[in-house]
């Protein structure tokens, strides 16, 4: 009598080991593309959020020495001799707004008590790193702008 | 007119309708004590017979039970606010604002939901206390302890979720907080808090992806966990309690002898062991149903009362413009928030991680199979004093948290 082929011996491919692994892996490929269509579908592609460039006002409206905050923009603006910048309020911590500590010259955190240096520049507390310095340019009405977007380092000053 | 009364009744109670709703005789003689129990859907949750060491009230406290009751309060609160709440970051507010003043007893089941979701917090903690210091998650209970911890997370991750919901000064900053939290995590962090907030902001994408995770998602897993938790606390014989002494003689049932129930696969061997240990062993309908009713009026009457009296708080309308200052987030996260403030990845990443990675491993490494179900043995002195200090120093750090940090997290006096 020939052997019989009971589909128990895993050593050698045979008809019923294919189909079984065709089987399987049908089923593990049918799940695993819906698992990543479906995390896809909760990662939204078109957002309706805050835009990330946006004028905030002519330089002259910024006193000299001063240091302004703008709630919407969530930054602050400051005009020295030498120009004007923006630095981001939100805490690079956690996200709360820092607050602008005038009799130290420098920022505190209300969330978790960390502090930046006038610059920015983390001092204490848990903020891994200095808040963003944000670009500043002016557009054709005069009208400063910010791009949120793009990062400047601390020597940035927008000449007027 | 007594008479009268008593023999409509007796006709009813006797009728074929009747007995087509109810398939158990009035309830006054041992036989009808158990066919109550196992021909009710909801009671049958229970067995017929518990042992007499777990009804004890001292033994458990009533914990789990407790914790239960509460969640049924949430979801029946939660489906009536549910009425007049609006997802919206326009009308969320606003919708609050109404619950509260507008609408007839509004404010007063919003505390309900409120309080009580305070209180499950504290009663599932304090039933993972009980659990742990009368080894009741020893073999072969370990997995049950592994669904409790996962019922802790889904209890936790209802709050926070919740909390996001009135859109109010509160709510807004503690989501940003929670949800900058999640983006330290390596790698996949920033993923993960893009699809939490469905967007970069917390704005509408987060408040409509919250709102669904608090009244759908986690309801549903809080509710299939649920039903493994109870099911096997049935399989393993009824909840933990102490080693046996007596009889431990089966009385062997012999009531279907052409049965053979380990064939039937509902028992192992050939017959049923109710009657092991009969000494141990108590009609559930006498010695536990009354305890459940009496506690569900105490708590029930205690949540209404604290409903009555204290208000659930709400701030001002969510602004983005304005961190409060201190920016503080719900009682049982401040603990968090206070290891968060020394450093973000590792207070609000890596220390909870490994918290709920050493939980789950709990049953796996405390194996030591004695002193089951007694509080605080001398003889789990170490395992007791590791917990023990663990849930110590979570409290301490609450406490530090929610009295002694002012503006800037700066450490004040509450006097």
């Amino acid at each position: 009598m020939p052997e019989r082929n009971t589909g128990s011996d895993t050593s050698r491919p045979t008809r019923r080991r294919f189909l079984e692994l065709l089987g399987k892996g049908s089923f593990v490929a049918a799940f695993g593309g819906i698992f990543t269509t479906t995390m896809r579908f909760l990662m939204p592609n078109v957002l309706y959020e805050p835009p990330t460039t946006f004028a905030i006002g002519e330089p002259d409206d910024f006193a000299p020495e001063s240091a302004t905050f703008l709630e919407d923009g969530r930054l602050f603006v400051f005009r020295r001799p030498e120009g004007l910048f923006a630095i981001s309020s939100i805490c690079t911590h956690l996200g709360c707004n820092v607050r602008w500590n005038a009799e130290r010259g420098g920022f505190d955190c209300p969330c978790h008590g960390s502090s930046f240096d006038k610059n920015g520049k983390n001092i204490a507390g848990p903020a891994p790193s200095p808040l963003k310095w944000y670009e500043l340019s002016l557009n054709a009405d005069r009208q400063m702008v910010v791009n949120t977007r793009k990062e400047v380092d601390k020597n940035f000053r927008l000449q007027v | 007119m007594k008479p009268f009364l008593e023999t409509w009744v007796r006709r009813l109670t006797a009728g074929r309708v009747w007995k087509s709703f109810f398939r158990h005789g009035p309830v006054n003689t041992d036989l009808n004590r158990s066919l109550v129990i196992t021909s009710n859907v909801a009671l049958h949750l229970h067995p017929v017979k518990v042992r007499r060491d777990s009804v004890r009230f001292w033994y458990t406290i009533g914990l789990g039970g407790l914790s239960f009751l509460l969640f049924l309060v949430l979801v029946i609160t939660g489906i009536l606010l549910a009425f007049y709440y609006v997802p919206s970051t326009t009308l969320a507010y606003r919708s609050i604002k109404d619950i509260d003043n507008v609408v007839s007893y509004g404010r007063i089941l919003r505390n309900m939901h409120r309080w009580a979701a305070h209180g499950m917090v504290i009663t599932v903690v304090l039933h993972m206390c009980r659990v742990f210091f009368t080894y009741a998650f020893a073999n072969p209970r370990e997995f049950n302890w592994v669904i409790g911890v996962f019922l802790l997370l889904s209890t936790i991750g209802l709050s926070f979720t919740g909390y996001l919901l009135p859109w109010d000064q509160l709510a807004y900053w503690a989501i940003t907080v929670g949800t900058s939290m999640a983006s330290y995590a390596p790698v996949v962090g920033e993923k993960i808090r893009y699809v939490l907030l469905g967007g970069n902001v917390v704005g509408q994408g987060a408040l409509i992806r919250f709102y669904v995770l608090h009244c759908f998602v986690l309801p549903a897993a809080m509710i299939g966990l649920l039903a493994v938790h109870f099911w096997r606390v049935r399989k393993d014989g009824g909840i933990s309690g102490p080693q046996l002494v007596g009889t431990p003689e089966r009385e062997t049932v012999t009531a279907f002898p052409s049965k053979s129930y380990g064939l039937m696969a509902i028992v192992p061997g050939q017959d049923i062991t109710a009657e092991r240990y009969p000494e141990h062993y108590v009609l559930t309908w006498t010695h536990l149903i009354p305890k459940e009713v009496l506690a569900t009026i105490i708590a029930i009457a205690a949540l209404n009362l604290v409903s009555v009296f204290f208000n659930a708080p709400l701030e001002e309308l969510a602004d983005p413009r304005v961190t409060p200052n201190p920016a503080k987030a719900p009682w049982y996260f401040l603990g968090l928030q206070e290891l968060v403030h020394y450093s973000a990845l590792v207070g609000g990443v890596l220390l909870p991680a490994l918290t709920v990675i050493g939980l789950l491993c709990i049953p796996y490494l405390d194996t030591r199979r004695e002193a089951t179900g007694v509080w605080l043995s001398r003889r789990r002195l170490v395992p007791n004093v590791i917990f023990g200090l663990f849930v110590v120093s979570m409290t301490v750090l609450i406490i530090v948290g929610t009295f002694f940090r002012g503006a800037n997290w700066a450490f004040v006096t509450p006097w």
